[in-house]
């Protein structure tokens, strides 16, 4: 097995799991949501004043993409556990 | 709000609901009939009357496509009076004949055209339209087949005449038999895929019929359209008065129907009802002098109303605040009315909301264009819902354009705050990116940047710097522990408020403890303070501890993530201001760096550029920023509203299932004058 040292490719890696965690992060939020909007659509037609309310359980799994986001942010900005080799 | 009941005699029931209606001031509590000695009350006057006149106008309204709008005008209630018996009469019958009229030329149209469509195929065949129909010996087929059907027809019916012709992929025919071979070629001919067109009576050839019907189409539409230009005409001239005749008869069948909502004896009524304390004395007096004595309105004890509220009856709510506060009702509203005893968060939604809308958004081009589009769309809305949402946008604006001085932005990061107020020189970057202190590189003209601390000059603060992001993340969340805090904070009042203290110590005060110290925790990881580390974990162990002995027992740590996660989701106060300050970095980049060179030949100096260049560039410059113009207006929104319902809210607000908004009996007169 090859073993990669190359300072670039490993900090290009890093920045494919970045871009991974949020891009999956963000699947998995528009699968929630999907489902919880088509209901509340429904609620609304129905019954205007459930509005807010359906707003905010339609927001829940927004959360997700956020975590997906802070892991980003730590692979890119905070986590350098390449310190040694990688030099972005 | 203070719980009144009023008792009078059924004689003086008109003048009381004709004086409560003018007051607007009791919120009546409807009687539902749980009372042996009580029956519901029944309308008075002429109820019936107003209700019919109600649906006839209604019907006349909707055939005028009249919607709610703003008034342009008041009427006195004199005027629509005696305008009604017209309008509802007369100009109602008018405006039904025409809408009928219109109608009956649409479906004669649309008859008229589906006999053009089935008559064009049969020009292909060479026979008069009379020769389709009117024979007593004769069968006909006339449609489509699949196939030739002439062989098989004569084999069943060696009397017979077949004409056929093709048209459109498909060929027709027509089949004329004996009757009584009808029912052996109809089978023969279904074999051969025959589908059957019924044709139109009519006489002459094909074409000549065709354009007789295409004639008479043209001479509907024409009578058709003096008679929508005179339901236009009528909608633009009675529009206001009709509008006004609706509240009025509005007015009236709610006021003689009110009495549905008291309770009634043969003799007397009874009108239970809240109404705000400090206008129990107004109220009183007022009603008692339009019965003329005949009435007794009297104020419940606050122990017995306490009971009253405790056996379901809900208290209503008057939202109270300054008419700055005022907009951020609506946010409340949308999600549920405060409760009687609880906190109105509208004032905190005053306080925060505009300010996390101001940091995602932060940029001064940006914010100036929302204020003046809300400037605009104030003109144009102007109902007090559209009002108060436009409030809200406009106050959060003027801080999108604080912290877009903040974060040196116009239009995007570096490209025109560098050229309005300048940036460092080459030597000064270098310094600060060697130093690892970079935050950006616009300046405050002649001021230069400006910091916190001596040698770390952080404003204007470029967002997309590393260092910056870090900055954010943090400041995001301490943002979401002062949020969610205040809202625990608010959460043990509001527990203690109704006398939960279990609740209110052991639920609400662990949670404040875990979010607080959770922060310092992390805090003293980032700096390296090993004590505060320690201290922060001993006092959320301690939380934890709580949180077990409280209501819900071990269960109550189960929500322990849920807290945590709720601190982290204030990172999208960052998230999305990356997400538009880089769609804006983008816009500039590719409009001034991508689109003008590659146009104008690979030049590199912008005075090479060539005009087509430039005019594609600023296409291209204008539509990105439009777009994130738009997207820049709706996420700000949406997100700190999530932050305040779902973050926020969850820790004091509503936990006890919403109130009832305060709605007193009466009405907000719009087209009528009082």
């Amino acid at each position: 097995m090859a073993v990669v040292a190359d300072a670039g490719s490993l900090y290009g890696l890093l920045a494919v799991g970045a871009g991974l965690a949020t891009g999956l992060a963000g699947i998995g939020a528009g699968m929630g949501e999907q489902g919880i909007g088509a209901a509340v659509v429904g609620v609304v037609a129905e019954e205007p004043g459930f509005l807010g309310k359906g707003l905010f359980l339609m927001l829940l799994p927004e959360t997700l993409i956020i975590f997906g986001l802070a892991v980003s942010l730590i692979l890119m900005f905070a986590w350098t556990p390449f310190s040694g080799i990688v030099t972005p | 709000m203070s719980r009144v009941v009023v008792a009078g005699s059924k004689n003086v029931i008109s003048p009381v609901v004709e004086k409560l209606h003018e007051l607007r001031m009791l919120h009546i509590v409807n009687y539902n009939g749980s009372q042996p000695q009580f029956e519901m009350g029944k309308p008075i006057g002429k109820a019936k009357e107003y209700s019919e006149d109600l649906i006839k106008l209604r019907s006349v309204t909707r055939y005028l496509e009249l919607n709610k709008k703003f008034p342009d005008k008041a009427y006195p209630e004199s005027q629509v009076l005696s305008e009604m018996d017209n309008l509802l009469n007369n100009v109602g019958a008018d405006v039904t004949v025409t809408y009928e009229r219109i109608v009956a030329i649409d479906a004669e149209v649309k008859s008229k055209q589906d006999q053009i469509k089935v008559l064009t195929p049969l020009a292909v065949l060479p026979l008069p339209l009379e020769s389709y129909y009117g024979y007593d010996s004769l069968a006909t087929f006339v449609g489509t087949a699949a196939t030739p059907v002439d062989a098989d027809v004569a084999r069943v019916s060696p009397v017979n005449e077949v004409y056929s012709g093709s048209a459109k992929n498909a060929t027709f025919v027509a089949v004329f038999v004996p009757a009584d071979k009808a029912g052996e070629v109809s089978s023969v001919l279904s074999e051969h895929g025959f589908s059957e067109i019924s044709v139109p009576r009519l006489e002459g050839n094909v074409d000549s019929a065709i354009a007789t019907l295409e004639s008479s189409i043209k001479s509907l539409e024409g009578e058709k359209v003096p008679l929508q230009k005179k339901l236009a005409d009528m909608k633009k001239q009675y529009e206001d008065l009709m509008l006004a005749t609706d509240e009025y008869l509005s007015m009236q069948t709610r006021k003689t129907e009110a009495p549905l909502r008291f309770a009634e004896t043969a003799n007397a009524f009874v009108i239970d009802g809240y109404v705000p304390a400090d206008q129990f004395g107004r109220l009183k007096s007022e009603l008692e002098s339009a019965a003329g004595g005949k009435l007794e309105v009297s104020l419940i004890a606050d122990n017995e109303a306490d009971e009253l509220a405790e056996k379901g009856e809900d208290i209503p709510t008057q939202m109270d605040n300054p008419s700055l506060v005022k907009p951020y009702e609506l946010v409340t509203r949308m999600f549920a009315i405060p409760e009687y005893k609880e906190f109105d968060p509208s004032l905190l939604i005053f306080v925060f909301f505009p300010i996390m809308f101001g940091m995602i958004l932060g940029d001064i081009g940006y914010g100036v264009m929302a204020f003046l589009t809300m400037v605009l769309l104030k003109k144009k809305f102007k109902t007090p819902g559209w009002q108060q949402l436009i409030n809200v946008v406009q106050i959060s604006s003027v801080w999108a354009v604080i912290f877009g001085i903040f974060f040196g932005e116009i239009f995007g990061p570096l490209g025109l705050w560098g050229k309005v107020m300048g940036h460092l020189h080459e030597h000064e970057l270098e310094a600060v990116k060697e130093a690892g202190l970079y935050f950006g590189e616009g300046v405050f003209g002649s001021l230069g940047r400006i910091g916190f601390w001596p040698g770390i000059d952080i404003f204007p603060l470029d967002r997309l710097a590393s260092n910056a992001v870090l900055l954010l993340i943090g400041t995001s969340i301490i943002i979401g522990i002062i949020h969610c805090s205040v809202g625990s904070i608010l959460g043990i009042k509001t527990e203690l408020a109704y006398g939960e203290k279990k609740h209110a110590y052991f639920e609400k005060l662990p949670v404040m403890l875990i979010q607080v110290f959770f922060g310092l925790l992390v805090l003293g990881l980032v700096m390296g303070q090993m004590m505060l580390v320690i201290a922060s974990a001993i006092v959320i162990l301690v939380a934890m501890v709580m949180l077990v002995m409280g209501p819900e027992g071990p269960m109550g740590l189960a929500h322990l993530p849920f807290y945590v996660s709720n601190l982290i989701s204030y990172l999208r106060l960052l998230a999305i201001g990356l997400a538009s300050v880089g769609l804006a970095f983008a816009a500039n980049q590719l409009a001034f760096y991508v689109v003008m060179p590659m146009l104008s030949g690979g030049a590199t100096d912008s005075a090479e550029f060539t005009i087509p260049a430039i005019i594609a560039g600023l296409v291209v410059l204008l539509a990105v920023h439009f777009i994130n113009f738009l997207l820049g207006i709706l996420s700000p929104f949406m997100h700190p509203l999530r932050l305040h319902y779902v973050e926020m809210f969850t820790k004091f607000y509503s936990n006890h299932g919403g109130g009832v908004e305060y709605s007193p009996f009466g009405h907000v007169r719009r087209f009528l004058k009082a």
